[in-house]
């Protein structure tokens, strides 16, 4: 049971989470039908799995909520602002009580309490009588008194030929309280004239039941076209435990016509007369079979939900199994025997398959952070009083999860920034000629392995003279110091900056750009800035799709094996060691003049030189690098593992993978190497 | 032995849910990502039921009707379509093909469930 | 390969005792998974001179510091007795683990907490948050580590060399900037 609640818990999050993303499309459409109904029915669904799992106070709780809902939905209420500001607060007080139900903290049973009485007086306001009718309405059907009802079912002769089988509905009638059927075969000729794809069946079912007279009609629901229906209710009890009864109608022969109804309610009024001389109320029986029903009504699982726990366990397996298939391929490699061999290959392609549906089962759509951003937008431009079109596009996105939790925090941090510092307020846009309300872009999208996230807004955009002076002021840099606009922008990323002239409960206080960066760059994803004044800012954050398993090329330098993700290979080159220029830096390939990075040198490896060497021609950005290297193994499938948190400052290294053999092989980062490169080498020249 | 479902829809979101839920209501389930694949399927056996989409692109419900209702095998096979609020004119179409019932979307994978226990057994 | 198992974490009697050079150092056996032998250990490059590289723990990766160098202590040649301790330790709120490299792993003993006397920083060469206490062994005294502390200062100047390493700085002055 504890493992069931743990589920329902995790429902009821996601639940409050698309909840929270309709109410806030409320809030901009508050005519929205579907989103309407969509709160209703999200409300509705988290009603029930409560009440099943004995959470009262959030069962009643959203009871009261729902309430409101209904009548809006049905036109007898308007939405208004201070509803939606209700539910947003009662959505809120539902996330935390959802861990105390029983109220046992002070806090909440106060808050819960307040939330009640508004709910109530929201309710009220519109006049008492509507919301007691509803909860009549509730009780009525559950207490729905047994009837007997009389139905009429006479199939069409082609009802067959729509894949019909007119037995199930019987089934079904069957199902839904006591009940006699006499199937009615009159129509039925001799055989050699008898088509088998006819139905020449009619059926009259007697029924007693708690189920509405529409309930029943709703069993033909698909077929009303193909038949003729009479349903009728023939008395307001059960008729069928009354033996005369069936005596009297329900004789079984199949010739038989069908029974007059007029018949039938003289016989029940006869009854009631009767009934009533003797004064004594027949008792009702509820027929057993019915109670069964009901605990048989089993709910079937729509999705399965998996702990994350037990998919990062799946991961590592397939990790695993990833390593251990390439110890495989080696030695099959290695042993020469055509069947390891064959073995081997299907085994290959079986892991690769397999990599790519777990893999794919851990990217999830980015829309689910993107929901969370919109309830903070909202909250504040309430708090900083700026009036805010908040736009996500993109959303069905997929990123591996584990990036999405490492994203959420610097996303805020971004969003905040724009909130608070780049939207200007109503009038100071009014002046500016733009419009009073400022718009915000979050946009996600692929491009090539990799994925975009944007963040755009329409505000004062960035003051790069602002920006130069503060950082001199923090001696960043010093007041003499060339550099270009795009130099300058980077420094906002700089640890210790902050261009805030104040410091506001909204962009927080000591956490800046830089730490955005570094969670960036510690999911190997990059930051960039556009900004253009009085245009707005541009935050563009380039991301891997996944971090644990890439393709690579697996190469040598010295004796330590490397791994350069193949999706930045461009060509490979084979260079005679002595050809290389290593002072100029610069290698002609195809007429084209590379730069070039002898990695030998800038990892300062000492063993021997080989006679040839082999350049991997890299992108870099917008242009190609040449990386020296010793020599090239092949293609490998890398299961990417962290170094460790001793390695945070290694930054060109991106991990490491576990070879077939098992010793390790280092994963690198060609642009953060270039980067690096470039770093020393400027500061060379500059010393020159 | 499992009773085989087909699945046509050209949503592939649409085809997992529905897929999933059926799957783990204890049914076997094929899918076709649109009408003409729908049809091809039909060479499979034990198919059970069908529920097929209306608007698809290379063949749509109606035709896929139409194809099923003159197959050899599956002429008396149940067929429920997936219509939306606004089709209603649709449906009719689709229900005067012979489509045995429909399900109107948004609809949750339950709902769906018990209409399928409706039409097969 | 000998494994210790932890029982009941954190509040362990048994202390295990490993040999830096000629100093003798101890560590709550909670803190210990398992001593390996010395691996080929993959060397990362660039990286600090007490940063040794990583080495394949069963298919996982681990990151191996010389914790002479990082005490300040002459780095002796391998010899059979040097090993690796594997640690769990605590960083920044989250359980990690890192290979430690001792000349020579000595022994297993129980201190009850009275017999741990507090640690005199004076005329000692370590600083007092890396020490839990001392106990004496014989006539040698033992330093019980605060191995949290001990490599959470160590991330950081793991750090800071690096950044250094990237503006250019002589790669020989890190061994100095190591304590």
């Amino acid at each position: 049971m504890d493992n069931m609640k743990h589920i329902y818990i995790e429902e009821a999050k996601e639940l409050f989470e698309s909840l929270e993303k309709s109410l806030l499309v409320l809030e901009k459409f508050p005519n929205d039908k579907t989103a309407i109904s969509e709160v209703f029915r999200i409300m509705h669904t988290i009603k029930g799995s409560s009440g099943m799992f004995g959470y009262t106070n959030i069962t009643q709780f959203l009871h009261n909520l729902e309430t409101i809902y209904d009548l809006i939905r049905n036109e007898k209420r308007q939405l208004s602002k201070e509803i939606l500001d209700v539910t947003l607060q009662s959505l809120d007080h539902l996330k935390v009580i959802i861990h105390d139900d029983e109220l046992i903290f002070g806090n909440n049973k106060k808050k819960h309490n307040e939330l009640l009485i508004t709910i109530e007086f929201l309710i009220n306001e519109n006049g008492a009588e509507k919301t007691e009718s509803i909860i009549e309405n509730e009780e009525a059907v559950s207490s729905l008194e047994w009837s007997t009802y009389y139905i009429k079912f006479i199939p069409s002769v082609e009802i067959l030929k729509k894949g019909t089988n007119p037995l199930y509905l019987i089934d079904e009638l069957h199902s839904l309280g006591e009940c006699i059927a006499l199937p009615r075969m009159k129509e039925l000729c001799s055989l050699e004239l008898t088509d088998p794809s006819c139905c020449y069946t009619a059926w009259e079912v007697f029924i007693a039941s708690n189920s509405s007279i529409e309930t029943l009609k709703e069993v033909f629901v698909f077929v009303e076209n193909e038949c003729t229906l009479t349903v009728s209710e023939i008395a307001p009890f059960n008729l069928i435990a009354d033996k005369t009864f069936c005596n009297t109608f329900c004789s079984n022969t199949l010739e038989a016509d069908f029974i007059n109804t007029e018949d039938i309610n003289e016989w029940v009024d006869n009854q009631i007369q009767n009934e009533n001389k003797q004064s004594n109320s027949k008792a009702i029986t509820v027929p057993k079979h019915y109670t069964e029903i009901i605990n048989q009504k089993e709910k079937s699982i729509t999705s399965i939900r998996v702990s994350s726990d037990k998919l990062d366990e799946l991961m590592g397996i397939v990790s695993e199994l990833v390593t251990t298939q390439a110890g495989l391929k080696l030695l099959a490699e290695n042993t020469n025997n055509m069947h390891l061999d064959a073995f081997s290959e299907t085994i290959e392609k079986l892991t690769r398959r397999l990599r790519d549906v777990s893999f794919g089962m851990t990217l999830i759509p980015v829309n689910t952070m993107f929901g969370r951003f919109q309830r903070l937008v909202r909250d504040i431009s309430y708090d900083l009083n700026k009036e805010i079109d908040f736009v996500t596009e993109g959303g069905e996105t997929e990123l591996d999860k584990t990036i999405i939790e490492s994203l959420t925090d610097p996303l805020m941090h971004i969003l905040r920034n724009c909130l608070d510092h780049g939207i200007e307020n109503a009038e100071e846009r009014k002046k500016k000629g733009k419009s009073p309300k400022g718009k915000i872009t979050l946009k996600a999208y692929y491009s090539g392995a990799s994925v975009y996230i944007q963040v755009s807004d329409d505000g004062k955009g960035i003051d790069l003279d602002k920006i130069r002076s503060k950082a001199i002021e923090k001696g960043l840099i010093q007041h003499d110091s060339i550099m270009s606009d795009k130099e300058i922008l980077e420094l906002i990323y700089a640890p210790g900056f902050s261009t805030a002239e104040k410091i506001t409960g909204v962009s927080g206080r000591g956490v800046g750009m830089d730490v955005v960066k570094r969670n960036i760059s510690n999911l190997h994803g990059e930051i960039s800035t556009e900004t253009e004044i009085d245009q707005g800012s541009k935050f563009s954050i380039k991301l891997p799709l996944t971090l644990s398993i890439i393709d690579g090329l697996l190469v040598k330098i010295g004796n330590v094996f490397y791994i350069i993700p193949l999706s930045v290979v461009d060509k490979c080159y084979e260079v005679k060691r002595n050809e290389l220029d290593n002072f100029n830096k610069l290698i002609v390939f195809d007429g084209n003049q590379i730069p070039f990075l002898d990695l030998r040198v800038e990892f300062e490896v000492h063993e021997k030189e080989p006679l040839i060497q082999h350049v991997i021609v890299v992108n870099n950005e917008d242009r190609k690098v040449g990386l020296g290297i010793d020599s090239i193994v092949g293609e490998y499938q890398a299961v990417v593992k962290p170094l460790g948190k001793h390695y945070n400052g290694q930054d060109y290294i991106s991990g490491a993978t576990i070879l077939g053999d098992g010793t390790i092989a280092l994963v690198l980062d060609s642009n953060r190497i270039i980067k690096r490169y470039k770093i020393n080498h400027l500061r060379t020249e500059e010393l020159v | 032995m499992k009773k085989r479902i087909l699945i046509i829809d050209d949503s592939e979101s649409i085809r997992e849910l529905l897929g999933n839920a059926l799957e783990n209501a204890g049914y076997d389930v094929i899918k076709a990502i649109d009408g003409k694949d729908g049809v091809s399927k039909l060479e499979e056996p034990n198919i059970f039921l069908i529920i097929s989409d209306l608007n698809m692109p290379q063949m749509d419900g109606i035709e896929v009707i139409k194809h099923l209702r003159k197959h050899p095998v599956y002429q008396f096979t149940p067929i429920i379509v997936l219509t939306t609020e606004s089709q209603e004119a649709k449906r009719m179409e689709a229900k005067e093909a012979g489509a045995t019932g429909w399900m109107t979307k948004p609809f949750n994978t339950d709902k769906l469930i018990t209409v399928i226990k409706k039409i097969i057994r | 390969m000998t494994q210790l198992v932890a029982t009941e974490k954190g509040i362990l009697k048994s202390y295990l005792t490993f040999q830096l050079n000629e100093e003798k150092f101890a560590v709550n056996v909670g803190q210990v998974i398992e001593i390996v032998e010395v691996p080929n250990i993959t060397k990362i490059p660039n990286s600090p001179t007490y940063l040794l590289g990583v080495i394949n723990l069963r298919g996982s990766i681990l990151p191996v510091v010389d914790a002479r160098i990082k005490f300040g202590l002459k780095a002796n040649e391998y010899t059979v007795n040097t090993c690796i301790l594997v640690l769990q330790l605590l960083l920044d709120d989250e359980q990690i683990m890192l290979g430690a490299l001792v000349d020579a792993v000595n022994e297993v003993f129980d201190v009850e907490q009275e017999q741990i006397q507090p640690f005199p920083a004076i005329g000692t060469s370590y600083k007092a948050e890396f020490i839990k206490g001392v106990i004496k062994d014989k006539d040698q005294f033992v330093f019980i580590l605060n191995i949290d502390k001990v490599f959470s200062v160590m991330e950081m100047e793991s750090i800071k060399i690096v950044q250094e390493n990237i503006i250019g700085t002589d790669k020989k002055e890190n061994q100095k900037t190591v304590e």
